[in-house]
């Protein structure tokens, strides 16, 4: 069964909707609306699908979710689904067809191989085969903990965020390597998060920060909050704004970490924190975060979405759903300057975001109460001008 | 626009109320005017149900957030880098759940109300020691002090809205390789309890409430005094016992403004308990131009500790103060008299007990501890609870026991309130404004749900532990003038 659509809503009704916030009555009169229409406009997603059990999903609180081609792996809290965007169905395995936990926290998929890595919530790790299930745990492997919150292929290898270190599996060599503070600069061991991309592996680490593995050359580096405080960020741009971090996201050479605290960004030499009082995060308290390329980055917060649309401008689109009305809108800002109000319908499915992913110009997300996809038409990266003639005065 | 003004005055007034404004409570949907007027919310159990008693998953509870002033009662002089204001000050405002749990109905086919309990009770192989475990002897305490309550309650006719019995449902806090994140996964999916108790190690702990994050289950904590514990921003957490910031306050104000000693000394254990529990010690010493002489540790089940006391002796201090479990303290203590040490002795909590004065003997005469309660208080609750732990267990309960009886006391009174459903049971505990009466004295929340009572200081004299409050000595503290962060700084501009 196809998941439904919210309200239609496409981008020629987008634009006379941003026309309408940014000329209209919605822009603040005190900021001048030329200046807004120099800078431009992110893309707003309108057109938004959503899955529920009625769908076909196994459970609705989903932890993970991966695009794989013309496959959607959803890891929820009771079992694994694949969503066939060919079929539009859901094909589902729960411990009585061979999944080692019901819970599934974390997926990724080996580009080479098309094996899937199932990180579980307290069941360890398991690859998914040829429709076979292998199970890795604490007493049959070299996996560190069975309480996997984030797993990511890198070449060969499989890497684990465990709730007790990381575990490297190389998947050739049939060969187990376990990072704890015993030989990697981890003050404390409870990983939460891991991805891989060009050549470096990050860790982000709850209490220690993040952590960078380079693969070349076997190397650690740190990064923790400068200021060493728990109850404080001392400067917000000096390096990661607290070391309780929970997602490492690497793209275009940008490090996006987040916190419950906050959330930032590192391109190899200035950070830039962001907290929800200025800027578009929908709050402080940050699940995960996906880049999408240097300047873009999706925040999945406990209040909605976060999408910081163009770094260099500083413009979000914070997604925010009633789910109760089967409506929400968009909020387009610059810094905590609200440029745009966009009414999107129906678009997260749940304000608690726990994970999103990318697939083209779509993006999948998973919430605390269902999954729902972001459907994306014509997107322009960035800020550009979409409305090229008034449609309304801009009052003065 | 109108919209938008308010709910930007609302996070502005939000904001306001979590970096300027003296203790109170703030709701989301106030403007920044009223939020000024506000005075502190005393929020009754009935309004409170109301607001959290949605149908919808979509809902969360228009209901007054905590915000403190200052996190962890910290003096101004005390504040990491005084000099400077921070860009941002955390858990000054309380944290919401905002996830669709309030929604789950109440299952119809329970037989029992399970209440999880993680604690050291089977010894294991410890990561801290590199060998055996060492924290038995407290975690049996504590789960003896779990069960008082819960028969206590069940004697009451258990779960009242179903006349159905609490059951303590009780995992071992092994401290081996993470192992207390599959204990907690365990007790969320497979025992499907409502709440849980635990533990005490730091480490573990940590572990344990990452898990009860993600899979949604209150924590209450009476037996970890690690100030870390709580600064982790998980809206599901809460603990019953004082933490080893303030007991390192205390410590502090006795040591440098009362007595105005200058010369101060740490030995501590190599663990996370030690590693931790000195922190504000060391750096409140520093911030008040008295920085430790010397800080030297030791692996837990050490007994000969001449090498540490040796470079100690060599500093000449006036007073040394150890961080770690009563048995080596008490050692320590006995091989400084040894060797000729006669400064005064300072320690945590965990030596204001009986094995520290067995094996201490006279030496610990005078000996200082910090300490999270006052049990010399007389107080009915207090007696009735130590009349009911002798009859029930033949032995006196100490502050472990006391400390659980608390913790799982409360978590019964939010499920007998909330019902069966894991976000109301954390929503009554967090929204909860008057302190709780318990055995170990009043226990207010803090915005960081924390515990914001008083701490003590037990002195041992005559061969015995007598307890005094700040006031009782005399005891100074730091002034509360408080400075704006910088942030707040450019949001007021």
């Amino acid at each position: 069964m196809r998941g439904r659509y919210s309200k239609p809503f496409g981008q020629a009704a987008l634009a006379a909707a941003l026309a309408a916030a940014v000329w209209g009555g919605e822009a603040p009169a005190s900021r001048p609306a030329r200046a807004k229409e120099a800078l431009g406009l992110p893309y707003v997603y309108t057109k938004w699908e959503h899955f529920t059990k009625k769908d076909g999903l196994p459970n609705e609180h989903i932890f993970a979710v991966k695009v794989d081609g013309p496959r959607v792996w959803v890891g929820t809290e009771d079992g694994l689904a694949c969503y066939d965007k060919r079929t539009g169905k859901f094909r589902v395995w729960k411990e009585k067809d061979g999944l080692p936990w019901r819970v599934v926290s974390a997926i990724d998929v080996d580009p080479k191989t098309g094996d899937v890595w199932l990180g579980m919530f307290g069941g360890g790790l398991a690859r998914f085969s040829a429709g076979r299930f292998d199970h890795y745990h604490q007493l049959n492997s070299g996996l560190v903990n069975d309480v996997v919150y984030g797993v990511a292929v890198e070449h060969d290898n499989v890497w684990a965020a465990t709730t007790a270190g990381a575990s490297r599996y190389d998947t050739v060599r049939d060969k187990w390597t376990i990072f704890t503070e015993k030989n990697a600069p981890m003050e404390e061991i409870w990983n939460y998060g891991v991805c891989y991309n060009d050549g470096l592996v990050y860790l982000g680490i709850w209490g220690s920060g993040v952590l960078e593995y380079n693969v070349a050359t076997g190397r650690w580096k740190d990064y923790v909050d400068p200021d060493g405080e728990m109850e404080i960020d001392l400067y917000r741009d000096d390096g990661i704004v607290h070391v309780i971090t929970t997602g490492v996201s690497y793209v275009d050479k940008i490090l996006w970490v987040t916190t419950y605290f906050g959330a930032c960004r590192y391109d190899g030499r200035h950070w830039r924190g962001y907290y929800q009082h200025e800027c578009g995060l929908p709050s402080d308290f940050n699940n995960f975060v996906k880049g999408r390329s240097a300047n873009e980055a999706w925040f999945c917060t406990d209040k909605g979405l976060g999408v910081l649309a163009d770094f260099p401008t500083d413009t979000w689109v914070k997604y925010v759903t009633d789910g109760d009305r089967h409506d929400g809108y968009a909020f387009v800002q610059r810094g905590t300057n609200v440029v745009a109000k966009v009414h999107t319908g129906f678009n997260l499915s749940h304000n608690y975001v726990l994970c999103v992913d990318f697939d083209g110009d779509d993006a999948w997300i998973g919430t605390s109460e269902g999954l729902c996809r972001a459907i994306g038409e014509g997107i322009t990266p960035g800020c550009v001008r979409r409305v090229k003639k008034r449609t309304q005065a801009a009052p003065e | 626009m109108k919209a938008i003004r308010i709910g930007l005055a609302a996070a502005c007034s939000l904001w306001l109320c979590a970096q300027g404004l003296p203790d109170e409570t703030v709701s989301s949907k106030k403007t920044a005017k009223e939020t000024e007027k506000a005075s502190p919310a005393k929020l009754d159990i009935h309004t409170v149900l109301k607001k959290i008693n949605v149908k919808s998953p979509y809902e969360a509870p228009d209901l007054p957030l905590k915000t403190n002033r200052v996190y962890g009662q910290t003096p101004d002089d005390l504040h990491p880098f005084g000099g400077v204001a921070p860009y941002k000050r955390h858990f000054l405002v309380q944290m919401e759940y905002t996830g669709p749990g309030r929604a789950f109905p109440e299952p119809e086919d329970v037989k029992t109300v399970k209440i999880g309990f993680l604690g050291p009770i089977v010894p294991t192989v410890s990561v801290a020691t590199g060998g055996k475990s060492h924290e038995e002897n407290l975690g049996v305490m504590m789960l003896r002090g779990a069960k008082l309550a819960i028969e206590q309650a069940n004697a009451k006719g258990g779960y009242l809205k179903r006349h159905i019995p609490f059951e303590l449902v009780v995992h071992n806090d092994n401290a081996l390789w993470g192992a207390s994140g599959n204990e907690v996964v365990r007790m969320a999916y497979e025992d499907k309890v409502w709440a849980i108790m635990g533990s005490i190690d730091g480490a573990n702990t940590h572990i344990a409430i990452r898990v009860a994050l993600k899979a949604e289950l209150t924590w209450m904590n009476c037996g970890d005094t690690d100030p870390t514990f709580i600064e982790t921003n998980i809206p599901w957490v809460f603990r019953c016992i004082g933490d080893d910031r303030k007991m390192c306050y205390i410590l502090i104000d006795y040591l440098y403004r009362k007595l105005d000693l200058h010369r101060v000394a740490v030995i501590r254990s190599s663990n996370r308990y030690g590693r931790f529990g000195v922190r504000e010690l060391r750096d409140g010493s520093r911030r008040l131009a008295r920085p430790l002489l010397v800080e030297m540790a030791y692996q837990v089940g050490d007994t000969n500790f001449d090498l540490q006391l040796e470079r100690i002796q060599e500093t000449n201090p006036e007073a040394v103060v150890h961080w770690g479990d009563a048995r080596e303290g008490a050692l320590i203590l006995n091989a400084m008299r040894a060797r000729g040490m006669n400064q005064l002795f300072l320690a945590c909590d965990r030596c204001a007990s009986d094995e520290f004065l067995k094996i201490a003997g006279k030496n610990a005469e005078g000996v200082v501890c910090a300490y999270p309660w006052n049990p010399d208080r007389k107080d009915p609750k207090l007696e009735a609870f130590r009349k009911a732990f002798r009859e029930r267990f033949g032995a006196e309960p100490e502050t472990y026991a006391a400390h659980a009886y608390d913790g799982m006391s409360m978590l019964i009174w939010a499920i007998q309130e909330a019902g069966l459903n894991r976000a109301k049971i954390r929503d009554v505990l967090a929204y909860r404004s008057e302190p709780w009466h318990g055995v170990t004295g009043d226990i207010p929340l803090t915005a960081a749900l924390d515990d914001g009572g008083e701490v003590y200081l037990a002195i041992c004299k005559q061969g015995k532990w007598h307890y005094y409050s700040r006031k009782d000595l005399g005891i100074p503290q730091g002034s509360f003038k408080w400075v704006r962060s910088l942030a707040l700084q450019r949001t007021v501009k």
